[in-house]
């Protein structure tokens, strides 16, 4: 009873519920047009959706990431930078590889790849160093520095200039950027890609001890680190991942941005990868979460975005306006429910002792 | 133990001195390979960091109390949009309601954010990115106003005059205003007994609220100062380059918190000087418009060079501070 109780009151049920909200509304909207003789077929429908949200699963991987560092009560603000650098080196490894070296193609590409996934391990790997050795300072304004220094040092290698590839063995990073047919429904590329790695990181949170150090350190880092876990090297670790995944996301990026580079592509991108994990139960505070609200709570942006951009006509600021809401509303009802629950166990508390003492 | 203090703990109290010095020597070298620079420049410098500078006050009023303020760069396209939309509209000809008009509409949105903060108890850095997404988010709406951006027809003469042509003491009143507000801040936080409170949260916050301060009002307070800067800066940004739009000066907001930051003030809150702030938002300044004219690297170093100074800043800031701790542990024989 307690468990059916307990899922009821869950955050991903909420997400669930938030989710069906939204889509029914805009089912409502796509079918009044339609009835209303304003459009002429519905647009909102299981395939479409699916199959819009292709740009909105960029930053899945990222979102991935950012969940281990908000986990460990962490923030990592130079993710979207992590992942511009990681692009700027695949594109210049593959020009000086490639384009001016005069190497096979499907080698140089193969090289620049691993190039890129070792450029966001090794910026990650800075990060984890310098959160790990400089306790005293706050993960937020490391990773601010950091992300000042990794958007210069793009800057540094590429200048301003953008990198455009024409031949054909680069052009087949943007295969990533297609659509497969899963069950006679068009799904882009990505999101099956992301359901693996969802997988995988669901398994490890939630189901290994491993994982289930990482939330404990968020709740109670020093009880976590005198019951016997390496507090250090696992948070280095989490870095490390959040800065490959971070790398992972710039690769799909290269195949959706018609295969240029330059060295600003993904800035401001970290904001989406905190909006959507925090819109899934993690909080910053650390020690909460779970990768399927992540998961949903991704979903949910991708439906959004995609209705209010079709069905309302709205711009992109627009859906960056609802993104703001939804992240503030997202930390802030919780903490007022909380409020309320706490004043009514106090007032019950307070008419028991009165009835006691009576 | 020994009377005199040890050249470390010295530095820590003083920190703003060893940047003075990082400041002068960068001068020296950039003088020596650009020969004239400061003198043709100097001005340049003052008036393309004047803007930075008053922000960087009412950011460090929000770090003195242990909060983080991101959505300050927002505020300011937003409260110079929405004024100079009224402007283009004809409904505001007057250059100081517009300064009244800016500062009011930051400060209204920095106390939402304090308010979200303190009596909410949402990260700030969540309610200022919501915020932040928000505020960019409106200023093209049609609704509000029109005009998805603001060009220079739509101002009037005077207001574009206001800070740029008129000179007082061989200054722009632009870097005056700047002088000013960095003055009422020392004055504010120095000399008053809410602005020390402002240390008090931010260095023990239950020590505070032992001795009867109110923490969430002083939290709101810091807030609603960092947004009328904010928004102050809005409308000098829109009298000095005379068009804002949605995009104008996005992440700017880090140059802000790295001037405060390189100028010794700490992110956990309690420690930070006025003098600091200023010396570091000159050397963001000075960097800006030094490194492009030394000619070094391609023209996009300069992000490079500033995010590699704030993370010797910082890091700076914590060896120092352990060193000092480990002195005063051995001069005590521990």
């Amino acid at each position: 009873m307690k468990k059916i109780k307990d899922f009821f009151t869950s955050w991903e049920f909420f997400l669930v519920i938030l989710l069906a909200v939204v889509c029914a509304v805009f089912y409502y909207v796509d079918a009044s047009r339609v009835a209303a003789g304003i459009s002429r077929r519905p647009v909102f429908y299981f395939a479409n959706v699916v199959r819009s949200m292709r740009p909105y699963f960029l930053y899945s991987f990222m979102t991935l990431g950012m969940m281990l560092i908000l986990a460990m009560g962490d923030i990592d603000i130079s993710v979207g930078a992590i992942g511009t650098l990681s692009v700027v080196t695949l594109g210049v490894t593959y020009n000086n590889l490639a384009v001016l070296g005069g190497m096979n193609g499907a080698m140089a590409l193969t090289l620049s790849l691993m190039a890129c996934l070792a450029v966001g391990c090794i910026c990650g790997a800075l990060n984890g160093f310098l959160c790990t050795r400089f306790k005293e300072l706050f993960s937020m304004i490391i990773t601010l520095a950091t992300q000042l220094f990794f958007r210069g040092f793009s800057y540094l290698i590429i200048g301003g200039e953008t990198l455009t590839f024409k031949d054909p063995t680069f052009r087949s990073l943007s295969a990533l950027n297609k659509l497969i047919d899963v069950a006679g429904i068009k799904v882009p590329v990505s999101l099956p890609v992301f359901l693996v790695f969802a997988v995988i990181f669901f398994v490890w949170l939630h189901m290994t001890g491993n994982g289930r150090k990482i939330f404990a350190i968020g709740t109670n880092r020093s009880a976590t680190y005198y019951s016997g876990v390496q507090t250090d090297k696992i948070k280095f670790w989490c870095f490390v991942i959040a800065g490959l995944m971070s790398a992972v996301t710039g690769i799909f990026f290269v195949g959706n941005s018609s295969s240029s580079v330059k060295a600003d592509i993904m800035d401001g991108y970290h904001m989406y990868a905190i909006a959507a994990a925090v819109l899934g139960g993690f909080s910053t505070d650390g020690g909460k979460g779970s990768v399927i609200g992540a998961a949903i709570s991704l979903v949910i942006f991708g439906v959004v975005k995609f209705g209010l951009g079709t069905l309302f006509g709205f711009a992109d600021s627009a859906v960056n306006l609802s993104v703001g809401v939804i992240l503030i509303l997202s930390v802030l009802v919780p903490n007022l429910i909380e409020d309320w629950q706490n004043a009514r166990r106090v007032a019950r508390r307070r008419a028991e002792t009165a009835a006691a003492n009576n | 133990m020994s009377k005199h203090k040890s050249i470390y703990s010295f530095l820590i109290e003083h920190r703003e001195l060893p940047l003075l010095g990082v400041l002068a020597l960068l001068l020296a070298i950039v003088n020596i390979r650009v020969p004239g620079y400061l003198a043709n420049s100097w001005l340049n410098v003052l008036k393309n960091g004047s803007i930075n500078m008053v922000m960087c006050c009412g950011m460090l009023c929000v770090l003195l109390v242990g909060s983080i303020d991101i959505s300050t760069t927002a505020v300011l396209a937003f409260a110079g949009a929405v004024a100079g939309k009224l402007m283009g509209l004809g409904v505001i000809q007057n250059t100081l309601l517009m300064f009244v008009l800016g500062i009011a509409i930051g400060a209204a949105i920095g106390a939402v954010n304090g308010i979200l903060m303190s009596y909410g108890r949402v990260i700030a850095l969540i309610v200022t990115l919501g915020t932040s997404y928000i505020v960019r988010a409106l200023i093209p709406m049609n609704w509000l106003l029109g005009m998805n951006k603001v060009n220079p027809t739509q101002l009037t003469q005077g207001f574009k005059d206001s800070l740029i042509n008129h000179e007082f003491l061989g200054l722009p009143f632009l870097v005056w205003l700047a002088i000013l507000v960095v003055l009422l801040t020392a004055l504010f936080l120095n000399y008053t007994r809410t602005g020390r409170n402002l240390y008090a949260v931010g260095s023990n916050s239950e020590a505070a609220q032992m001795r009867g301060v109110h923490l969430n009002k002083i939290r709101v307070l810091a807030h609603t100062i960092c947004g009328a800067s904010a928004g102050l800066a809005g409308i000098m940004w829109l009298a000095f380059y005379a068009a804002i739009e949605k995009g104008s000066a996005t992440g700017d907001e880090m140059f802000t918190i790295a001037a405060c930051v390189l100028g010794g003030v700490s992110v956990t809150g309690g420690y930070g000087k006025i003098t600091g702030v200023v010396i570091g938002a000159l050397m963001v300044a000075f960097i800006d418009s030094a490194i492009p004219q030394m000619q070094i690297g391609n023209s996009m170093i300069t992000e490079f060079i500033k995010g590699i100074l704030l993370l010797f800043a910082i890091l700076l800031n914590v060896i120092l501070q352990r060193i000092s701790a480990k002195q005063d542990l051995a001069g005590r024989n521990i």
